[in-house]
């Protein structure tokens, strides 16, 4: 399935839309989310290093998702990078 | 929750307004109001800062705003009011970047759920923080991780450094 991830932050830096699109495998969870999106950014924006995909979380618009929880098919996720509001 | 305001305020459209936030908290059976203004300010790490952009993942930042108002009334208990607005977008050195101001009968209640509240938006929430330097850099902020693996071995890390949060 087209997994839409939105990007946020430094993130946002890995693509001018603003959001990446990946193939998933079904059953894939959010820890084998999380490499795919290492994998794609080191192919298509290179600048961007694997330590903070490492560090950044997923989550929908409702709730982090952590590394354990299948990948929700037909919802756009967001991939958040440390955060340093206030 | 009742007595709770959040709010993500877009500087394009508005500023902060922190005498909404003091009306919004205020009750008659309030004698202690406590508030946090959070501002731009002009240096940070030895570098002056010309301005900020702050980057929100807006419905999930309400919601978390919305969860850290029902942990400061399980900490603090009943009543109270609490407010918490973040801007988002462009700001200047001296804007307001985040309001929080909670109203309870006594003041030691009022001071623990507005230092909960801004400590919780500052490590909890998803907020980005982009500085704009005199000499035309700009650079994200450093933060703190959400993702619960990393933020176990960070804690682990600190507590064997004795680092704690600089932010």
């Amino acid at each position: 399935m087209k997994t839409r991830i939105a990007l946020y932050g430094a993130l946002r830096d890995a693509d001018p839309s603003g959001h990446v699109d990946l193939d998933v495998p079904a059953g894939c969870d959010i820890a084998g989310l999380r490499q795919l999106l290492i994998r794609h950014l080191r192919q298509h924006a290179p600048g961007i290093g694997a330590g903070l995909v490492e560090r950044s979380a997923f989550a929908s618009a409702e709730e982090i998702l952590h590394d354990a929880r299948s990948v929700p098919e037909g919802v756009e996720l967001a991939v958040l990078p440390p955060v340093s509001g206030g | 929750m009742d007595g709770l305001h959040v709010a993500v305020v877009d500087i394009r459209e508005t500023k902060l307004d922190i005498a909404a936030a003091l009306d919004f908290v205020y009750d008659p059976r309030f004698g202690g109001i406590a508030s946090f203004i959070g501002r731009v300010r002009e240096h940070n790490l030895g570098r002056i800062v010309t301005g900020i952009t702050y980057d929100l993942f807006e419905p999930l930042a309400l919601n978390t705003f919305r969860a850290i108002g029902e942990k400061a009334r399980d900490e603090v208990g009943e009543p109270l009011k609490l407010y918490i607005a973040h801007a988002k977008g462009d700001l200047g050195i001296g804007d307001p970047a985040v309001i929080v101001a909670a109203g309870t009968p006594h003041r030691d209640e009022a001071f623990r759920a507005c230092r909960l509240a801004i400590e919780a938006v500052k490590h909890e929430a998803p907020i980005w923080k982009q500085e704009h330097y005199i000499d035309g850099d700009s650079a994200w902020s450093e933060g703190c991780s959400l993702c619960e693996e990393q933020r176990e071995s960070e804690l682990q890390r600190q507590g064997e450094t004795g680092h704690g949060h600089a932010h």
